[in-house]
Order: structure tokens, then sequence, then C-alpha cells
């Protein structure tokens, strides 16, 4: 029988190829909150209720901080960035949609042959985390390589981050809060300071474009004949 | 290893810090001078630096894996701003780049830490390799290893001169203890395969490195590709490590060349800096005789050029030739080729610089610039010397 927390991966796959195929931003955004809020209450949609009982005060603590942070203030800082910084509200693909969607079909598959290699010998564990925390890392990375805009970059991000935080708590529940409360501040900072950066980078390059973020670099030293005047300051 | 490795580091950091801040309270002044243009200000730059130091002790000193972790990341978050700290086009660029790529980076190392957590349940080789693999990508984006380092030379050239020398001179090292943390508690099945990996990663910087040093234009970046050079040297030398015959000598190669490497790269970058606000480019064949504008700059920029090619009495020389000594002969043979390149490919650049007839127009500096470097470097070349002279009375390498 499916459990709670196996039908919550589920959704978060659907999630993955949804995000694979979002032309709007404010549908990808409402989509990485979907993946928060079901990352942050995994510990409590996995907690054996029957057996164990009520869970103790750090779950609570956890589960609600995180599905807060994931699932409610980074999508709103997000969608304040995409207001704020007046971008259009298009996802402008590299890769296009479809190719992105069948990409993200192939790492699940890849997923579920990665997760054959490497067994779960905890049986409390579903053997579902791994394809699903795989594809979404997969997706997360798809997003940040395959998508024009800095914003979408930081969408990127968070699923990749989802993903990982996914993992972690199917398989280490036993971690501190000190622990979770640190990387959760970590990736809320990051995040924050990311924004600020699309900011500046809007209103230098008049543009949040990452196209127009590539004039650093070492090419032209392969090309010697076409080099422009690369070093000024 | 880990342990000396962390007695080092907790001397060295704050060495480098305290170089780092005091040439800032000289650098930034005299840059507000010659620049005059809109940077942060100066309270915030200060207490970022503060900050970025105290994450970087944090990631050293703390027990568990998974605060280490959050103190590497909050050193990405608390560094950006220092790139972008002339926010120019360029470093808001390089300041991008480098949260993005370091922030995945660090995720990855982050689920690599998850999975060696998840292995130490299970004690199954499967997961420990599994993990370490994220590990050495994830950290060793941090660290600059190749193919990853595409961050390290944009941060470090648009840095201000004195970030410049701590991210290269202080925080590789950090996002090195991290990895070697990591391989310590690899269990004998996982060995062969994280010391691979390693080396591979490893000689791949070195090459990397001299390959982008060969042509470059900017003096900056090669200093930077420096860095990428050495990582890869310190990678390949712990890769040789468990299985080393003599593993004391391996590993005072290794603690040898972070120290050296550090302090070296620490006074060179200030240099840069330097050069930088006196002649206002990047440019190598701009910069023109310095040898008869900047007598002392230039006697310091060619003696640390000189100095982190590894001729003695640096104790690169030392550390480079335990490498030889340890490894296999295809990797000394390998090596050995392609520090001959990167030789050849600095000196070009640091006679470039020095000789000839001076071109450019340039500015005067306050002579307070060269104090730190010139510390530096009496340490450099009084460390060396005392290392070498240690060898030689204790018997050589065996």
């Amino acid at each position: 029988m499916l459990t709670l927390s196996e039908i919550a991966m589920a959704l978060f796959l659907v999630a993955d190829l949804a995000l694979a195929g979002a032309s709007r931003l404010k549908y990808a955004i409402s989509l990485v909150a979907l993946q928060g809020w079901l990352v942050g209450l995994m510990p409590l949609l996995g907690w054996q209720w029957s057996l164990e009982g009520c869970p103790e005060m750090r779950i609570w603590i956890i589960a609600l901080v995180n599905s807060l942070v994931k699932g409610v203030s980074l999508p709103m800082l997000l969608s304040y960035a995409v207001r704020k910084a007046r971008t259009r509200r298009e996802v402008e693909p590299i890769v296009s949609f479809q190719i992105s969607r069948i990409i993200v079909f192939l790492m699940a598959a890849g997923g579920f042959a990665v997760a054959h290699f490497l067994d779960i010998q905890n049986t409390s564990a579903s053997s579902f985390v791994i394809p699903v925390a795989f594809t979404t890392m997969g997706t997360g990375c798809l997003l940040i390589s395959a998508r024009k805009k800095a914003i979408t970059q930081v969408l990127g991000f968070l699923v990749l981050e989802n993903g990982i935080s996914l993992f972690g708590s199917q398989l280490l529940i036993e971690y501190s809060l000190v622990v979770e409360l640190g990387i959760l501040l970590d990736v809320f900072a990051l995040v924050f300071i990311l924004g600020i950066a699309i900011f500046q980078i809007n209103r230098t390059f008049a543009s949040t474009d990452t196209d127009k973020l590539n004039h650093l670099g070492d090419t032209h030293l392969m090309h010697p004949h076409h080099k422009h005047d690369h070093v000024h300051d | 290893m880990e342990n000396n490795l962390k007695e080092l580091l907790v001397f060295l950091t704050p060495l480098l810090f305290i170089a780092n801040l005091v040439q800032s309270l000289f650098y930034l002044p005299a840059a507000a001078k010659v620049e005059g243009k809109g940077s942060m200000p100066r309270v915030l730059y200060y207490a970022l630096l503060f900050v970025f130091f105290a994450a970087m002790m944090f990631s050293i000193l703390t027990p568990s894996l998974l605060l280490m972790w959050v103190a590497i990341e909050l050193t990405t978050l608390v560094s950006a701003p220092l790139i972008a700290y002339h926010s120019t086009k360029d470093s808001l660029e390089a300041m991008w780049k480098y949260l993005l790529i370091c922030s995945i980076g660090i995720a990855f190392a982050l689920f690599g830490t998850m999975l060696v957590l998840y292995a130490q349940s299970t004690e199954s080789a499967k997961w420990y390799m599994a993990g370490f693999a994220f590990i050495l990508a994830g950290y060793g984006t941090k660290m600059g290893l190749s193919p990853f380092h595409t961050w390290l030379p944009d941060a470090h050239s648009e840095a201000p001169a004195p970030v410049s020398a701590l991210l290269s001179g202080a925080l590789l090292n950090c996002s090195f203890f991290a990895i070697v943390r990591f391989r310590e508690i690899m269990p004998d099945g996982a060995s062969l395969f994280c010391d691979l990996a390693m080396l591979f990663l490893g000689l791949l910087s070195v090459a990397v490195g001299a390959v982008f040093m060969v042509r470059q234009t900017d003096y900056k970046r090669l200093l930077a590709y420096s860095s990428v050079e050495h990582i890869g040297l310190i990678t390949v030398l712990y890769s040789l490590y468990s299985t080393s015959a003599s593993q004391k000598l391996v590993m005072a190669a290794i603690l040898l060349h972070i120290a050296a490497h550090s302090l070296t790269k620490t006074m060179l970058f200030q240099l840069a800096g330097n050069l930088l606000l006196a002649f206002q480019t990047r440019a190598i064949s701009v910069v023109q005789g310095l040898g008869e504008v900047m007598k002392k700059e230039a006697a310091l920029w060619i003696s640390g050029f000189i100095l982190i090619c590894g001729m003695p009495p640096s104790a690169l020389f030392l550390s480079e030739l335990g490498l030889v000594f340890s490894a296999p002969i295809y990797v000394s043979v390998i090596v050995l080729v392609l520090l001959f390149v990167v030789f050849a490919a600095m000196m070009k650049a640091a006679l470039n610089m020095t000789m000839g007839r001076p071109l450019a127009h340039y500015n005067k500096l306050p002579k307070r610039l060269i104090i730190v470097p010139s510390i530096l470097f009496v340490m450099i070349v009084a460390g060396g010397t005392i290392a070498s002279a240690y060898i030689l009375i204790s018997g050589g390498v065996k």
C-alpha cells in the first residue's frame, strides 16, 4: 500500500515535470512553493502515528519552520523580485520546454536505475526517495543551465535544494535542530543576496538576462585573432 | 592528517586575515583616491571581512560535518558582496557567477554529506563512494578544482586586492580541509576510488592552470590560474597520502605546500593590487619597465613569481620535490612537464612587466602599501630556509 510520504513524493515528481514545461514565472514559483510545502511537511507525513504516537516538539518545529520558509517566504521573495525588477513574466528557455520535459523524464528513469544500484537498507524510508531526490536535483540543474533569466536560475537552485532536503528528511531524521535551522538560514540568506544581486544587475545592465553576463572569461585566449581588448579597468 | 592540518590552519588563517586586514586599511583609501567611483560603505566592507574570517575559523574548528557545511556556505554569502566592492559591471558579473556556481557546488556538498552520514549507518562502501563523489565535486568547486573552477579567475581578478588574497590564500584551504575530513572517514573499500578521483582532478587542475597561464594577458587572472594549479598539486599530493610508503613525508609536503602557497599568493595578490592602482590596468602588455619606476615593487614582484614557481628557498621547492619522490613515475613526469610550462609562462609575464622602458603613465603610490607584502616576503624566505635547513640537518628526504 502507498504511504502518505510516497504519495507526496509522487506529487514531487509531477511538480518536476511541470516545472520543466512551465512557461510562466508565476506558475513556476508556485510549483516550487508546492515542493517547499511537501518537503517541509515530509517529517510529519512520514511519521508512523499509530506506532510511535505523537512526534516530539523538535519535529513539529522543524516541519513548521521548513514549510513556512520554503513554502511561503522564499516564493514570496521571488515574486517580489520579479515584480520589482520588472522582468518579463515569461520563462524564456534556452532548451525548449518539450525537450526539457523529455530530459526530466529521462532523469527520472535514470534515477530509478541508480536506486537499483544504491539500495536503501533502512526499512522506514521509502525506496522512492532516491529516484525522486535525484530527479528533483537534476530538474534544478536543468532550470539553472537551460533558462535565460537570472531569476529562473535562483528558482532552479531552490528546486535543487528541495531535492536535497527531501533526501535528508527521509534518511536522516535524527539531525539536530541547530543544523536544520543553520541550513535553512543559509538558503534563505542566499536567496536574499541573490535577490539583491538581481536588482543590481538589472540596474547596471538594464536587463536580467544572463547572456549579458558573459564578458569575463578566457575564451579569447583560444582565438587570438579575434581578441577583443578584454583587459581594462 | 586531519589534526595536523587543523593545527596549521588555525595558525595560518588568522595570520592571513591580519595581513589582509592591515593591507585593507592602507589599500582602500588609496583605491578611493585613485578610482573615486562608487563603492560599498567601508564599514560594511570591514564587517563582512570579519564575518568572513569568523566563518572560516568556524568551519575549521567545528566538529560537526553539517555545521562545517553551514559555515562554508556562509563564507560564500559574505565574500560575494566583497567581490563586488567596486560595483562595476564586471565585478557584478563575477559576483553572480561566484554566488551561483559556488552555491550549486556547496549544495552538492550538502548532498554528499548526507550520503556519507547515511553510509555510516549502513557501512556500505557504495554509499561512501557516492557520497565522496558529491563531496569532491561540491567542496572541489569552492576549492577551485578543475573542471569546477570557472568562477575562480573571474572572482579573484575582480575583487579588491586584499579580498582576492584572502579568497586565494585562506578560503581554498578551508575547502581542502573539508575534503580531508571526509577522506579520513572513508572505509578501506572506498579508498582506491577516492584516491583515483582526487589524482585525476588534481592533475587536470594543474594542466588547466598551466594551459590558461601560457597565453594569459591579465596578471590578476594569471595569479588566479596559479591558484588552480597549486590547488591541483595539493590534491595530487593528498591522493598519494593513503598508499604512500612514507606517509610522514607526504604529509609534511602537503602542510608545507599549503603554508607556502598561502603566504606567497597573498603577497602577490597584494602587490597586484598595488600595480593595478598605479597603472589602472590589469594587462600584462601595458605594464612595462616596473624596474625603473617602482623599484621595490618590481623586486618583490619578480621574486614572488620565482618563489611561487617553487624555486629555493621557497618551501614550495621542498613540497614539489616530495611530490616527485613519492608519486608513481608517470605522475611525476606529467607534473614536472606541467610545472615547467607554468614556470615559463610566469617568468615571461614577470620579465615583461619588470623589464623594458616604462610606457604607461602611472600614479604614485603611498609607501605604506608595500609594508605588508615586504613582511610576508621575509616570512616566506625565512620559513623556506629554515625548513630546508631542518631537512638537510635531519638527514634529507629518504
